[in-house]
């Protein structure tokens, strides 16, 4: 089976009622999540475990898999195998981080109970994993559902075929008490079978929907001389024997014939009970056909099991002095109808080996007299149609291995939820419900941030192999500790995930993998992946956006304009403000006049150290240059300013203050509304500089959190200027939205002589948005604290000075209008630059 | 000895002659030189080379062996790029002697000009004289001795190597700093000058790096990058932008990372067919109804690239991915009968055998740079500037400059590698013309020469390309892909690529020059689809690199700088490469690139045309008002709403 198919690019509608989410373009089923029958949405909680969401996590695990506490120690995770990162350093360990979840919370957390709302009622005869999961799935559709099981324990193949070594009898109950917990609606008969207690006919007459899981319960044996002899035995009966709590004592030699699973636990099994010596397997083809998981293979080499390959049984000889299998050697052949290589024996090869025991684990068989008496069986199996899940008789369902062959649990539940489906569509009258497709559902899980998420490798569980007392059967491993699996959880690529590149979208990505392991010419990829690209986009843009200055562009020296060298040429950022006041930076402070005195301090030695300015109604420090706002009425400028700015309202209304001493700077804030008024007073009184504020009021706390800057409060203010032939004769000081060293190039090319960060400088105080205020919560040490502010000033510093070289200039104050180009006409009217590769303004809005 | 006069024969006819005759092992005598240019450009046989005269650039420029003698002065540029032999000249040097030289020996008995020995990596470069401003400029091994005086901001942002001056130090340049030397260093240069019989008695100062501005102090935390929606949506002070400001606050200075730019732009997915391609069925044999096979490069009359599609690797570097990595790419270029090419690091000869066709990429640093390798190329691409960081030279960050990337490009080992932004003989377009002769001459005017431009202002740009005698240009949009980059560079510095292909065709069509000089489009074009679009648009050729890698394994986390690439792509780490399996990747990138060829082949086909260059604008329509004001193309948003159907595939016929 391939992840990467049609499927994945372009999966087929989910029928409704199921829970799925491939329509969201931000999302793909990871190959892990495809390759799980159930769709288990693995990427979810790996990247749960590790955010430590033990609980999320469980939910994640056990929304579409009954059994999760089974499946973490046994299940065949055919979603590792697909893993991605099995091609570099190994798969993520899958199970055994579910494994890690279901120890924590397996016991103890129960499911909402979901109680019965329907009348209609369901029999299912059979308990394994694939009659549960349909029992599962009806019971919480609402139906009361009647298992019926011969033995006298719920589980099927899960109790009887897999010893407590892998699967202890009590992770199997834990598994099957959350269902029952959850599912009041279920209701079990034990010690009840088909045929000697129940019939089908009277099942049919109690219930308006019969499923049969029969499972295949028969192990086969091969026809060969001498297979009847006692001390041939069949793998499944062995099982069973030992699951049953037998501990039969075994001769020296142990014979096992097979390579499935059954063969890999009978094997594992014989070696534990007493007598045992040696075991071997024998199999008919080679390590790389072999069906069984590789981890139990390497479980039984570990333990001593000696796997002996490309090997076939062909006679039992059991005489008085000895017994033996008679095995001849065989290579590979032609394929068979299956697809695999058969074996071919070679000649000659004929040799014994000599033993006590010969476990045939070569198959199972579904065997139900009742059943083939009524015309429902097919040779060995429950004759069903794929596409219903239903028998002959159309009120009769089946799944599992009974109807299709011997399978995982895994393949099992997914088995019961798609019978469960089509019964569900029977008893809701749908008479040709769409076809049932694993849905796949995501919980949009952020990635997870270990630094070292690309150099761990797979971590390792600890092996007990035989343990120290063998018969007991103690659990051949442990589950990861906390940092294990945490350390396992970073290491997921999450292809499940959203990119951070547009155009390497989770989708495109996703699509651009299927591409290259497909064959162009299949006549099936290569339409499927160009009807997706000739799919429109969506605007990327469309009409909510907003204006942003992360949507202006720079025009980058080439060849037209002598590049420099943007690491090592110099690059001037000091200016003199108003032709008086010395900036080192063009970027001013504003927003902690009522902060704690540790983030003043901050900001103030921050200030300092770049021979920046503070702009507010309260000094920062003695020290420091500060650009005092007056805003109440009573507010007079202070001595220690360097300059005062009014605001316009109290500006128009009562004029501007004298000067509390001479050389100090006079200026005005204006909003853009403000602006033709206030403008025209400052030029008329010859004032410094006014602050442009794009904001809701800078006197405010906070205020570039109430609402989305303005820019074109600096547009409009050049406008004015223009149109009045005075553009140099004010300083222009921008104030509203500012994040980064690019944004201060970008607003210094547009004609500001200095800007003002407020927000991003609380957030490089580790101040945190809380609605629309600045919270502080973190308790980083004082000198971290003024390294951070005298840091965030730095690399504003220098961004803004790599922008300005990278268009070829060695001086931020000589970037221009010119040097700039929008993205986004949204944005190239509000800042009034031309859209890339045009050059005309677009008109204002 | 043979004759050679430059009064009567042109020079490119004498570099002719003097190749066949050093390949006969003679020496050579240029009387008359008349300091022209390019004298014994391409030369590596080990023969004497006798110029009774002055010469002018690039004198025995891209050498390798000879033993050159100038009995009068030479012009900027003496000697670039030699790699062995020697180079004597007699009166004076002009600019950048001894630039970008790996192992050569070059003596000058009168005065060098400025900035000699710019980035050089080994050899000796000697002037009896007095140096200009800022010899040894960014020179990162082998050593310059002046006897007579330094001139100012000598060993200005040197990495390795040494400068030993006899005369006056007139002031150190920025991360220069003088130190001891030993009695040997002393002894084996008294030795050279003894070699080249120049008498001196006087003492040498030593000047190296200081070692400041190698490696950035602080660490930049690492962190998987966001989904792209964080950033793109309308939340001011979204999460993206917090961590920026957190993190800038923590180390100081911008963020790096790989990829390109990450937010949405307007592309060529905002434009559409104006007639719906999906309506039509796709026959069986579509690639062999379209004719894809594409040339390039013979406009002045090279042996022309030759292309199976109208699609290109895109230029990137050994050293920004593994050698694996490279030769993968090589064996997918060569499978799908298309063209690799090498970016800057230099070309391995893995990469060589494995690819057909392969382009050789000149930076300013002039790392990997060799006459030998140009020699053995397809064809040569002098970089200017890419998408992703246009006016910024490469990063290649400590943990990639490993010991056998320090070797092929000949710098030291383990530094924060920041290539210079301009290359030492290019400070305008003039230049450039000079230089293109250079490269032509070196290689017997044989292979195409083409300029890589990221885009900014195209207008301008290619028209000075088109005068300046290129074959074609490689156009890089906003949106292409680098191993290493700040951030705000990625993001917020050039045009996108819709923008930039409709510049181009602009500017050319206002010189007359649209079909004279081809243009390959890169920069986010990872489909057959937006080939086809691009071509429509005017672009000759389209150029696919991240697509490509991701073909081949990568996952897109961005993570290329780091260089614990978890998939083995951008990675010098043995233990990481290793996770690459070569045989497998190639073939990936194979059937990726198969499959954007039946693409391309399905579209035009549906568009009823034969070959994909006879798609035209009036086959688009914008489906965005920022495309549409872009391109000029007619805005059709309701071409949007119609059902896409399933392309169907016809039966054969």
């Amino acid at each position: 089976m391939t992840v990467y198919d049609r499927a994945r690019i372009a999966p087929a509608a989910v029928p409704p009622g199921l829970a799925d989410d491939v329509q969201d373009v931000h999302f793909v089923p990871a190959p892990c999540q495809v390759a799980c029958p159930i769709g288990t949405d693995a990427p979810s909680y790996i990247g749960y475990i590790w955010e430590g969401k033990v609980e999320e996590a469980f939910e994640a695990i056990v929304a579409t898999n009954p059994f999760s506490s089974i499946c973490g120690r046994v299940c065949d995770a055919p979603c590792e195998p697909a893993c991605r990162r099995a091609d570099s350093d190994g798969p993520i360990a899958i199970r055994n981080l579910k494994r890690f979840i279901m120890e924590k919370l397996g016991k103890s957390h129960r499911l909402p109970v979901r109680e019965v709302t329907r009348r209609e009622t369901i029999g299912i005869v059979g308990s394994g994993p694939a009659g549960l999961t349909a029992a599962q799935d009806l019971a919480e559709a609402g139906f009361e559902v009647h298992v019926y099981e011969m033995t006298d324990r719920l589980g099927g193949m899960m109790i009887w075929g897999i010893p407590a070594f892998r699967l202890p009898p009590s992770i199997i109950r834990e598994d099957i008490d959350r269902m029952l917990s959850h599912c009041p609606g279920i209701k079990v008969h034990l010690n009840t079978a088909l045929g000697r207690d129940v019939t089908l006919e009277q099942l049919k007459s109690r219930h308006d929907a019969v499923l049969l899981t029969i499972g295949a319960w028969w192990g086969k044996t091969m026809e060969i001389p001498g297979h009847r002899d006692a001390r041939v035995i069949d793998g499944v009966k062995f099982l069973r024997q030992v699951n049953d709590g037998e501990r039969p004592p075994m001769p020296e030699t142990v014979i096992v014939v097979g390579g499935g699973d059954v063969a890999m636990d009978a094997c594992r099994a014989a070696m534990r009970l007493p007598g045992c010596k040696h075991v071997k397997v024998l199999y008919r083809r080679g390590p790389a056909e072999m069906p069984a998981r590789k981890d139990e293979l390497e479980g039984a080499v570990k333990e001593g099991i000696e796997i002996v390959y490309n090997t076939q049984p062909v006679e039992v000889v059991a005489t008085n002095e000895r017994f033996a299998l008679r095995c001849v050697t065989t290579a590979l052949g032609e394929p068979g109808p299956d697809g695999r290589r058969r074996p071919v024996n070679v000649a000659g090869s004929e040799r014994d080996i000599e033993c006590g025991l010969v476990i045939m684990a070569v198959g199972q068989k579904t065997e139900q007299d009742d059943l083939a008496s009524i015309g429902l069986m097919a040779d060995d199996r429950v004759r069903t149609t794929w596409s219903t899940m239903r028998t002959a008789d159309p009120k009769v369902f089946a799944a599992g291995d009974g109807a299709f062959g011997g399978s995982t649990i895994v393949k099992a539940m997914f088995h019961g939820h798609r019978v469960a489906y089509y019964i569900k569509a029977l008893l809701d009258g749908i008479p040709d419900p769409l076809p049932y497709r694993t849905p796949y559902r995501t919980r949009r899980v952020p990635v997870s941030q270990d630094p070292k998420w690309e150099i761990f490798s797979r971590q390792h569980q600890e092996f007990h192999g035989l343990g120290q007392k063998p018969v007991e059967f103690p659990e051949i491993e442990s589950t990861y500790d906390e940092q294990a699996a945490k350390d396992e959880a970073a290491r997921c690529y999450r292809c499940d995930a959203e990119t951070g590149s547009a155009d390497y979208s989770v989708k495109n990505r996703e699509e651009i993998f299927v591409l290259a392991r497909t064959k162009p010419t299949d006549g099936v990829t290569g339409p499927t992946a160009l009807s997706s690209r000739l799919q429109p986009k969506p605007d990327p843009f469309g009409p909510e956006h907003q204006p942003n200055l992360e949507d202006i562009v720079f025009l980058p020296a080439n060849l037209s304009r002598l590049v420099i060298d943007p690491y090592r040429d110099a690059c001037n950022i000091r200016s003199r403000l108003a032709g008086k006041l010395d900036l080192g930076l063009p970027i001013m402070v504003t927003g902690f006049d009522d902060a704690a005195s540790e983030l003043r301090h901050a900001v103030s030695a921050a200030v300092k150290a770049h021979g920046s300015a503070y702009l507010g109604r309260r000094a920062i420090a003695p020290d420091a240059t500060w650009l005092q706002v007056l805003a109440a009425p009573q507010d007079r400028p202070s001595a220690d300013a360097a300059g005062f700015a009014v605001l316009a309202a109290r500006a128009l209304a009562a004029g501007i203050p004298d000067k509390a001493k001479t050389g100090q700077l006079a200026g005005i804030v204006a909003t853009r509304a403000e602006l033709p008024k206030a403008l025209p007073l400052a030029l008329e009184r010859e004032l410094d500089f006014i602050v442009l504020d794009g904001t809701v009021g800078i006197a405010g706390a906070w205020p570039e959190l109430k609402g989305r800057p303005d820019y074109a409060v600096l547009r409009d203010a050049i406008r004015i200027l223009r149109k009045m032939n005075r553009e140099e004769d004010i300083a222009l000081i921008y104030f509203g939205g500012v994040r980064s060293g690019t944004d201060t190039a970008k607003l210094v090319a547009l004609g500001a002589n200095a800007v003002v960060v407020g927000t991003a400088m609380g957030l490089a105080l580790a101040g945190e948005i809380v609605g629309d205020e600045l919270g502080f919560y973190s308790d980083t040490p004082a000198d971290q604290r003024n390294d951070m502010a005298e840091s965030f000033l730095r690399a504003l510093s220098a961004e803004a000075t790599i922008m300005a070289r990278c268009t070829g200039k060695t001086n931020v104050f000589n970037l221009e209008p010119e040097d700039l180009r929008s993205i986004t006409l949204a944005t190239a009217r509000a800042v009034g630059v031309p859209l890339v590769g045009t050059r005309e303004v677009a008109a204002a809005e | 000895m043979a004759t050679i006069d430059l009064a009567s024969v042109a020079v490119r006819e004498a570099n002719q002659r003097i190749r066949d005759l050093a390949a006969k092992g003679e020496d050579i005598e240029v009387v008359n030189p008349d300091a022209r240019h390019h004298i014994g450009v391409g030369l590596v046989r080990p023969v004497k080379l006798r110029i009774r005269g002055s010469a002018g650039y690039f004198c025995a420029g891209l050498t390798d062996g000879p033993r050159v003698e100038v009995d009068a002065n030479v012009g900027w540029g003496l000697a670039d790029n030699m790699l062995g032999g020697s180079v004597v000249v007699r009166g004076n040097a002009g600019a950048i002697a001894g630039v970008a030289i790996r192992g050569a020996e070059v003596v000058v008995h009168g005065n060098i000009g400025s900035r000699a020995g710019q980035v050089m990596k080994a050899g000796t470069l000697c002037a009896v004289g007095s140096a200009n401003f800022m010899a040894g400029y960014m020179m990162y091994g082998g050593r310059i001795v002046i006897l007579g005086d330094s001139g100012e901001k000598v060993g200005q942002d040197m990495t390795g190597g040494a400068l030993f001056v006899g005369g006056r130090i007139q002031s150190l340049g920025t991360d220069a700093t003088l130190t001891d030397m030993t009695e040997a260093e002393d002894a084996e240069i008294r030795a050279f000058l003894e070699r080249y019989e120049i008498p001196f008695k006087g003492k040498f100062q030593k000047i190296v790096n200081a070692g400041k501005h190698l490696r950035y102090p602080r660490t930049e935390p690492r962190v998987r990058v966001m989904p792209y929606t964080v950033a793109a949506s309308n939340d001011y002070w979204n999460a993206r932008v917090r961590e920026d400001i957190h993190v800038k606050a923590e180390i100081g200075r911008y963020r790096i990372r790989g990829y390109g730019a990450g937010r949405p732009l307007p592309h060529l997915t905002d434009i559409a067919f104006r007639k719906d391609v999906s309506a039509f069925d796709v026959p069986t044999d579509v690639i062999e109804r379209v004719n894809m096979g594409t040339t390039l490069g013979d406009r002045f009359g090279a042996k022309p690239i030759s292309l199976s599609m109208p699609v290109m690797i895109a230029p990137m570097s050994y050293g920004a991915l593994s050698k694996s990595t490279k030769v993968a790419l090589a064996m997918a270029s060569r499978l799908s009968g298309i063209s690799e090419n090498t970016g800057e690091g230099g070309m391995t000869d893995a990469q060589r055998e494995a690819a057909k066709t392969l382009i050789y990429q000149c930076l300013s640093g002039r790392l990997g740079w060799n006459i030998h390798d140009m020699q053995r190329a397809e064809g040569i691409e002098i970089y200017i500037s890419q998408g992703a960081k246009p006016g910024l030279g490469g990063q290649l960050m400590a943990k990639k400059v490993t010991k056998e990337i320090a070797r092929i490009r000949g710098i030291p080992e383990g530094i924060d590698l920041r290539s210079p932004s301009r290359h030492p003989d290019v400070l305008g377009a003039d230049d450039l013309v000079i230089k293109v002769e250079e490269f032509r001459e070196a290689t017997g005017y044989r292979i195409p020469i083409s300029v890589k431009l990221g885009a900014g202002r195209v207008r301008d740009d290619i028209k000075i390309a088109y005068k300046d005698g290129f074959d074609y240009v490689s156009l890089d949009g906003l949106q292409g892909s680098t191993g290493a980059a700040g951030h705000e560079v990625l993001e917020y510095v050039g045009i996108p690529t819709l923008s930039a292909i409709q510049e181009a065709m602009d500017a050319l069509d206002e010189v007359g020059g649209r079909n004279k000089m081809p243009v390959v489009l890169m920069g986010g074009i990872n489909d057959g689809v937006s080939a086809a679009k691009a071509l429509a648009l005017g672009a000759h050729a389209v150029a696919m690199g991240t697509s490509v890698l991701i073909a081949g394994g990568c996952i897109a986390c961005l993570q290329c700088h780091i260089g614990h690439c978890v998939v083995g792509i951008a990675t010098q780490d043995p233990e990481h490469e290793k996770r690459y399996n070569v045989p497998v990747e190639a073939q990936n990138m194979h059937r990726f690139l198969e499959h954007v060829r039946w693409q391309l082949a399905a579209v035009t086909h549906s568009l009823g045309y034969t070959d994909p260059h006879q798609i035209t604008r009036d086959d688009l329509v914008a489906l965005t008002p920022e495309a549409a004001a872009i391109t000029r193309l007619p805005y059709v948003p309701t071409r949007r709403d119609g059902p896409v159907r399933s392309v169907k595939q016809a039966a054969a016929e």
